[in-house]
């Protein structure tokens, strides 16, 4: 951290990569027992689930049968519509996302309120994707009486609510969830696209302005061509490959009578197979598979360059003007219609049980019965308390395993680092609805199906590639000083790691926070993988929308409370996440 | 059932053995004493059936593993950690275990009785693979006597005919909408189908379509739905219309009647005093009255319920399902009230509320008895949310509210079905 972090310096150092063999490589032997934890699991846990489907998707029972699941799942009725829909999200939602981070974190920059607009923007970041599908359901109910946007919509056009569209109704509800989604999604686009504009050389936007350049050049020459090129590539990636998690929105917010007029591939394949193996589902999940990959490998080459880490501001003196008024009332704007949601679901968790089934959270006064009903069950405790325990030794194990594995996978140069960085993009995409069958047997081997022990496993597995990915690039990244110092330093190659670890703190932190925050938001993995004994949190409330109008205000105390710990793990460390994304992830 | 075992995927039998041959092993080492059943039970069911089984000689571990029951089983088939029993919501699945040879057979207590058309639903070749251990009336209607001001419909055309009449009224704003509906749970279209179904269609055809053997393109089929379109299609037959029913949940709807006073009456099971007890306004209690047929009597009754089974090789499992299937383990059950017992030798007067005992009297008295015919189809044609029966019959429901002529919508629903039974067809 001693040196500028001058933007032509760091382009050179990555094109010539540092000096990275021969100082405190590993034994080769050493190397591979480092490796062997993260192969054995992304060997086990990915890439073999990932051969078993696309072996299922041309056979039955053993038997060869050519694209006949591939004919039968793509003629299914409803299927192109499917497919169509997932086209939409990743490219649609994807570029929305872009767009507002990228005018939210300029209009939020520069201004005095600037911090709590960002701060407001990266709570629904940290939310469990659970709770924010059970916060727009309450936001959209088709009843006035309870929904404030229908309510709005009859004020505003004045008709009757059955003349008038339905958020949640076969036309709209895909509409319905993509705001939820961008809801969730901006904040985090938004921190990068900070991160990378404060990264952009003040110099460079002084020079443009001396030769008399405009704000649009400005925009173009100091900021677009050097930078905000590869950021809008990353974070568009980023979210696109995001729109997978779509799944759980989908599952929270559609009643069952419009569930088909939001799916996407992954709840499709879900449906058709569950956690087994089907030929038709495996032929889905194959194409799918074929299409992230496809788009992370375009993404990957269009990114190839290194993006430099935001390594500073030492005294960034701003010498550019505030933002615009117009700009800051966006800012401002926004701030407003993020809280929104938050305001709404707070409110209704304060209502009684059957206040919050019967009325809205604007027609009687706060109480705190409903979390009475949640706390005084012995359901919620259980399931907080399993997914800390979860979330916990998760975290953990993957930290471990990543920074065993990173250590050596750092000192790989030229086509063998790219290749690796490319397999652990590759393993970081799979989306886990396509292997759950395929990895329920993986777990019926290792007798851990249904178990806790399972879903850790299941988690761990998924989480290990990014966590590679992440201290691999971090450790590529020290200076030549700190890798002498902790060479003579450390006697053995576990010292030499140590102190080296010790560097990169920021990076470690990045990866246990998201790790975290993704093992305690998440709902797929505890729907596909848990048992009786392992009843993560998102699965607890995901099974309480069933009744969903009828246990709205138990549902959203318990939403609140499981959103409280990964919102402020998340807050607190935003800046060590995005440094370290930003510095290791989106190579 | 080792030809039928035979068929299962190669590398997730060699799996299954393998680990089975494992956990065997460790099982003895380890010497596991106590039984395990797995429910799909949760809260207040859960804790109840608890005390169920706490009355029994060995301890009883109660595991509620959520609705999903069905995908549970299968991975812990898979890793060889099968429970030694399982309560299951769908004989359907009881027949696909038994087939795979995954279940041993049971013999019942001596006083154990089912009504006639329930425990064929259990027996595959003439061997009985499970015992029905908790019942759910089907064919009610609920509502207020206050609200309702004429006799409760005895006939179908009855019942058009007030929803009609109440309909008319309800389009100019004077007095509640006739009919509350929870279709965006897809179970609740499929319960109103089944009563109609068993009422126009006959004994044999709906064990037919329950086995796949008859065709869902016969005239009968469509006759029931044309019925259904008849009374879903009136105007003004649900509060808010048929967009606003779609994205009516079955609690809400209950709401609508209990709560709201939005709506007269609502289809229901026999479980809806649970909800209306929680969101009641006033005192006065509900009222019900059977689904109405075709004829005054003669009227068929559609029962849901759910069976114990114990596992292949699982020591014990099959005396706790004997044990359960007698008469008095239940008794804690029908001291907490809102339990249907599907054993005839439960006596009447054992139950505490008079609406259950009344209710145990019709499932005694019924000519026919039909078990829920979604619960007893294959596969995903099985119906789950927007997946197959309960979709076609949103679909259905949106067409015929929505204004499509009938007939349009008849043949579009009769054809989704016919493919969905063909498809369920082929994967079994």
């Amino acid at each position: 951290m001693s040196r500028g972090p001058l933007l032509g310096e760091l382009a050179v150092l990555d094109d010539v990569g540092p000096p990275r063999r021969g100082r405190a490589y590993p034994a080769a032997g050493v190397g591979w027992a480092l490796l062997t934890p993260a192969v054995l699991l992304l060997g086990g846990l990915l890439a073999w689930p990932v051969l078993r489907t696309m072996h299922a998707s041309v056979t039955t029972d053993g038997r060869w049968v050519g694209d006949e699941h591939y004919r039968a799942a793509l003629s299914a009725p409803g299927s192109a519509a499917v497919i169509g829909r997932t086209l939409l999200w990743a490219l649609l939602v994807p570029a929305v996302v872009t767009v507002l981070g990228y005018l939210l974190a300029a209009a939020s920059r520069r201004s005095q309120e600037g911090w709590l607009v960002r701060l407001i923007l990266v709570v629904p970041t940290a939310l469990p994707l659970v709770v924010t599908g059970v916060t727009f359901r309450l936001l959209y109910d088709p009843d006035p009486q309870r929904g404030l946007a229908t309510l709005l919509l009859v004020r505003v056009t004045g008709r009757d609510p059955e003349q008038l569209p339905q958020l949640l109704g076969p036309g709209l509800v895909t509409v319905a969830v993509m705001s939820a989604f961008v809801w969730a999604w901006v904040g985090l686009a938004m921190l990068v696209f900070r991160a990378a504009l404060d990264a952009v050389p003040s110099g460079l936007v002084d020079a443009v302005r001396a030769f008399g350049g405009n704000r649009r050049d400005v925009l173009w020459d100091a900021q677009w061509r050097p930078l905000l090129l590869r950021t809008v590539a990353v974070v568009f990636a980023l979210v696109a490959v995001g729109t997978s998690r779509t799944f759980d929105l989908i599952l929270v917010m559609t009643p069952g009578s419009v569930r088909d007029e939001a799916a996407v591939l992954s709840l499709r394949i879900w449906q058709t197979s569950g956690a087994t193996t089907t030929g038709e589902g495996a032929a889905l999940g194959v194409v799918w598979l074929v299409a992230v990959t496809a788009g992370m490998l375009v993404v990957a080459l269009f990114v190839r360059q290194a993006w430099p880490p935001p390594q500073q501001p030492a005294g960034a003196a701003v010498t550019s003007p505030p933002p615009r008024r117009l700009v800051r009332l966006l800012a401002a704007g926004a701030a407003i219609a993020w809280l929104l949601p938050l305001g709404v679901l707070a409110a209704t968790s304060l209502q009684s049980p059957v206040r919050a089934a019967t009325g809205g959270w604007w027609s009687s006064p706060p109480g705190l019965d409903s979390y009475r009903a949640v706390l005084s069950g012995t359901e919620l405790w259980r399931s907080l308390g399993f997914t800390l325990v979860l979330a916990t030794v998760v975290t953990a194990a993957v930290l471990g395993v990543a920074l065993l594995a990173a250590y050596p996978l750092a000192w790989l140069t030229g086509p063998a680092a790219q290749v690796t960085g490319l397999v652990l993009m590759a393993a970081v995409v799979v989306p886990v609805q396509v292997i759950a069958g395929p990895l329920n047997e993986v777990l019926g081997l290792t007798l851990s199906s249904g178990t806790a022990r399972g879903v850790a496993l299941v988690h761990i597995a998924l989480g290990v590639p990014f966590a590679v990915l992440v201290l691999r690039n971090s450790f590529a990244d020290l200076t030549a000083e700190q890798i002498r110092a902790a060479r003579l330093g450390g006697r053995h190659w576990w010292g030499t790691l140590r102190r080296l670890a010790r560097h990169n703190r920021t990076a470690l932190v990045a990866v246990a926070v998201l790790e975290f925050v993704q093992v305690w938001n998440d709902l797929v993995v505890g729907l596909l993988f848990s048992g009786p004994d392992a009843a993560p949190l998102g699965l607890f409330l995901a099974g309480q929308t069933r009744g969903f109008v009828a246990g709205s205000g138990t549902l959203a105390a318990g939403c609140v409370l499981a959103s409280i710990l990964p919102v402020l793990v998340f807050v607190l460390a935003r800046r060590q996440v995005v440094a370290g994304l930003v510095a290791g992830g989106v190579r | 059932m080792t030809g039928l075992g035979l068929r299962r995927r190669a590398l997730l039998r060699a799996a299954a053995a393998s680990t089975a041959a494992v956990a065997g092993v460790g099982g003895c080492g380890r010497g596991r004493r106590s039984l395990q059943v797995a429910v799909v039970w949760a809260n207040d069911e859960l804790i109840r059936f608890r005390k169920v089984v706490a009355n029994y000689p060995t301890t009883v571990q109660v595991v509620g593993v959520g609705n999903d029951i069905d995908a549970f089983l299968t991975a812990r088939r898979a890793a060889g950690t099968s429970p030694d029993v399982a309560i299951l919501p769908r004989p359907g699945l009881v027949v696909a275990y038994a087939r795979r040879g995954w279940l041993s057979e049971l013999t019942p207590a001596a006083s154990y009785t089912a009504p006639p058309g329930m425990t064929d639903l259990l027996s595959v070749n003439r061997r009985r693979y499970g015992v029905w251990i908790k019942a759910a009336h089907k064919s009610l209607f609920w509502h207020f006597p206050s609200m309702l001001d004429a006799e409760p419909p005895r006939t179908w055309d009855a019942l058009v005919a007030l929803t009609r009449r109440l309909g008319a009224r309800h389009r100019v704003g004077a007095g509640p909408a006739p009919l509350a509906i929870g279709a965006a749970d897809g179970w609740v279209l499929t319960d109103w189908f089944e009563n109609v179904l068993a009422d126009v269609a006959g004994v044999e055809l709906y064990g037919a379509l329950a086995c796949g053997e008859a065709s869902w393109e016969d005239q009968r089929v469509a006759y029931a739905l044309d019925r259904l379109a008849e009374l879903w299609s009136v105007d003004g037959a649900f509060p808010g219309g048929g967009r606003r029913a779609l994205l009516t949940q079955f609690a809400e709807s209950i709401i609508q009647v209990v709560h709201h006073r939005a709506a007269t009456m609502v289809f229901g099971a026999d479980f809806v005093d649970a909800v209306a007890a929680q969101f009641s306004q006033g005192t006065e209690p509900l009222a019900t009255f059977r689904f109405p047929g075709a004829r005054m009597v003669d009227r068929p009754l559609i029962v849901g319920g759910d069976a114990a089974v114990a596992f292949a090789g699982a020591t014990g499992g099959a005396e706790l399902v004997r044990w359960l299937s007698d008469a008095t383990a239940f008794l804690p059950w029908l001291d907490a009230g809102g339990y249907l017992s599907p054993n005839l030798a439960v006596p009447v007067d054992s139950y505490r509320d008079p609406l259950r005992r009344r209710l145990a009297g019709e499932l005694r008295a019924a000519d026919t008895v039909q078990f829920d015919l979604s619960d007893q189809l294959p596969g995903t044609f099985t119906g789950t949310d927007g997946v197959g029966i309960w979709r076609i019959m949103q679909d259905f429901f949106m067409n015929v509210t929505d204004g499509m002529p009938a007939r349009d919508a008849i043949r579009r629903a009769t054809g989704q079905l016919a493919a969905a039974a063909e498809a369920a067809r082929g994967g079994r």
